[in-house]
């Protein structure tokens, strides 16, 4: 199985460590990085770290920090993992989310020693927003506290509440003490916490089975081909199943047509499922932008939305118009009410009806728009996610809540 | 990933590109990732590339890659560009100067005038993640000031599939001149070989099997590529070999390690 794998939390919790430490372990690293590294170790006058495997910007070595998001593949003996660390510094926050809006599963990295701090709330809040239900915790630095029993427990309990005050079910979370730097519970047992009997780090992510729930159809179009006289329209199966002699209707077009074949690259196809990006033959136009689904369960466009965004490196004004993009649509919209202010570190709603939210904060919004196909995160995630661009700039992103559908 | 969603994922990524840049191009060095993302295009735009490919000839690459590139562009009816920095070439600039004078002059410094000439707002390029720390942290649509430059402390907000395609000029602070498309950043060396051999049609540059004990394993220019011990003398060889080896892809490339920092160096200003 491919498995997405995020690693989140405050700056020197040790998330590139922990990384380092999975490819090593797992001997992904090649002979000469780990040369490479040593020599550049040496050249910087600092001891040999696994966080060096990850942190290729000259500058990340300089001071000691990643600064953007970097995505690794190792294999365990059951999956292939793509492993993503990401910054955890306030500043970048858009390279944070960057990185966690693939994965399937994330770990949270908290320090024995530290315990829980701003970014440690802030990415917790920000993985809830983007739906990632599977979470672990990696307690890390247990070498630091002499592997002590009573302080992983402490921490554990600080993190419950935290967890608990976002909504997470905190009794499914797993918390494990490990050490990245010296490798305990990563990918081999401890044998200086008996008192722990859990699984080790690697052992949990080999058990996430990552559930496919049955969705009706719904294929974006991303564009028209005209190849040798046909007219193919190219997209891709965001959910559910594609099959040819399907009745469909293309919304916000609003054309009801048939599929009259399925098209790829030198061959036709009965059925196409979710993710093939496929050619589709219907006899009439449609555009890029344009959702197609069955008649039995149709997309449908809606004018209004509620959504949960959060902002980077712009303001946002009641009133304002923006440009939005959903799966291939972009539409202008305005920011019709901004119902709650919320601090993207607490998860605290901190202002209702307010004017205006700046960088960095998230909040509940209503939109008005041109008509557009979306559907609620919670049900079609592929079409509930949505960036907002300024100047060709993404600036933003957050989730569909609800619509009058 | 598997070798399907691999390949949906890429066409997905060239399909965007092409819907949202006026003028695109895709850069081609007649070795297996680009040759695999042309491969990737005709299914893409099924069998015709509607837009040129570019080779950059720094006049130093090997002599059975100008005849793969004339043989392939033939079979596959491609929009050829040839780009070659001429003036640095007549100036007898070569590895002799150092081989970051030598990229920089006869590999950026060519695509720099060729993207002059014809006015391309996107290149399509195929760097993958796991070829060299550096090229990890890359977008896959990733914007070029009009220098070159990579402005890797600020890289855009690209989550889920929604990249970020400014057209030329826009934006506030640095100007976007191109945007690097990246659509197989996300495969593994072992990946672009398993595909190869699925698709059965690819084309593979001979110096890819071993001759004598030998065989590369990435290819540049001639002068600072070197090959690595090896029998795989076909495709299902190489792919046992890589399945195993613990030595980095690019480890026959002189200019990955001259000094420290050499890629990232070479990528700012440019440098695929």
């Amino acid at each position: 199985m491919n498995m997405n794998v995020v690693l989140v939390g405050h700056v020197d919790h040790g998330k590139s460590t922990m990384i380092g430490r999975l490819l090593y372990d797992s001997e992904s690293i090649k002979d000469e990085r780990v040369e490479e590294i040593q020599k550049l170790a040496e050249e910087y006058k600092r001891r040999f770290e696994f966080a060096y495997f990850l942190d290729s910007f000259e500058d990340e070595l300089k001071e000691e920090r990643t600064i953007d998001t970097v995505s690794l593949m190792f294999k365990s003996e059951k999956n292939y993992y793509t492993i993503t660390d990401v910054p955890g510094h306030k500043e970048f926050i858009k390279n944070m989310l960057t990185g966690a809006s693939h994965a399937d599963v994330a770990v949270l990295v908290v320090s024995a020693e530290e315990g829980v701090q701003e970014q440690t709330r802030r990415h917790l809040f920000l993985l809830k927003m983007l739906g990632i239900k599977e979470v672990f915790v990696a307690v890390n630095k247990m070498d630091a506290v002499d592997y002590k029993k009573e302080r992983f427990e402490n921490v554990k309990a600080e993190i419950t509440k935290v967890l608990s005050s976002f909504g997470y079910l905190t009794g499914q979370i797993l918390f494990i003490p490990v050490s990245a730097m010296e490798g305990d519970n990563i990918y081999r047992r401890s044998e200086r916490m008996e008192w722990y009997e859990g699984p080790t780090l690697i052992e949990a992510l080999d058990g996430v089975t990552v559930e496919g729930k049955e969705k009706p159809l719904r294929f974006v179009v991303q564009d028209v081909y005209e190849v040798e006289g046909e007219k193919i329209v190219v997209g891709r199966v965001e959910s559910g199943i594609l099959r040819r002699g399907d009745e469909v209707i293309f919304e916000p077009s609003g054309i009801r047509t048939k599929i009259e074949g399925i098209r790829v690259f030198g061959d036709e196809l009965e059925e196409a499922t979710t993710g093939d990006c496929v050619g589709v033959l219907i006899g009439e136009e449609v555009k890029r932008g344009d959702v197609g689904g069955t008649v039995e369960k149709p997309p449908k466009p809606v004018e209004e939305f509620l959504g949960e965004a959060v902002l980077l490196g712009k303001n946002l004004k009641k009133g304002e118009q923006i440009e939005l993009r959903c799966g291939t649509a972009k539409v202008r919209c305005e920011i019709k009410e901004i119902k709650e202010k919320i601090d993207s570190e607490t998860g605290e709603v901190v202002e209702r009806n307010p004017d205006e939210i700046n960088e960095h904060d998230a909040a509940t919004i209503v939109f008005a728009t041109e008509p557009l196909v979306i559907e609620k995160f919670a049900e079609i995630p592929e079409l509930g996610r949505f960036v907002l661009v300024e100047n060709g700039r993404n600036i933003g992103a957050g989730v569909v809540l609800d619509a009058n559908f | 990933m598997g070798l399907k969603e691999l390949e949906n994922k890429s066409i997905y990524i060239i399909r965007e590109a092409y819907a949202e840049f006026e003028n695109p191009a895709v850069l081609w060095s007649t070795g297996k990732d680009s040759t695999t993302v042309l491969a990737l295009c005709r299914k893409a735009f099924f069998g015709k590339i509607p837009f040129p490919v570019i080779h950059i000839d720094t006049g130093y690459k090997f002599r059975q890659m100008y005849e793969f590139r004339d043989r392939v562009a033939d079979e596959w009816g491609l929009d050829l560009i040839i780009a070659r920095n001429e003036e640095a070439m007549n100036a007898g600039v070569g590895p002799g100067d150092g081989k970051f004078e030598c990229c920089t002059k006869l590999k950026t410094e060519a695509l720099m005038q060729c993207l002059d000439k014809h006015g391309f707002d996107a290149l399509l390029l195929a760097i993958r993640r796991d070829e060299h720390g550096i090229r990890a942290k890359e977008r896959v649509f990733s914007p070029r000031d009009e220098e070159f430059r990579w402005n890797y402390r600020d890289q855009p907000l690209e989550m889920w599939d929604q990249y970020q395609a400014q057209s030329k000029g826009q934006s506030e602070i640095r100007v976007t001149i191109h945007t690097r498309v990246h659509p197989i950043l996300h495969w593994r060396e072992l990946d672009v070989w398993e595909y190869i051999k699925q698709e059965k049609n690819i084309p593979v540059n001979p110096l890819y099997f071993a001759r004598d004990g030998k065989r590369y394993r990435s290819l540049g220019c001639e002068p600072c590529t070197s090959p690595i011990d090896s029998n795989a003398k076909t495709i299902d060889e190489i792919v046992e070999e890589l399945r195993t080896t613990k030595i980095a892809e690019r480890a026959g490339r002189a200019q990955d390690k001259e000094k420290a920092f050499m890629m990232q160096k070479l990528r700012a200003l440019g440098y695929m």
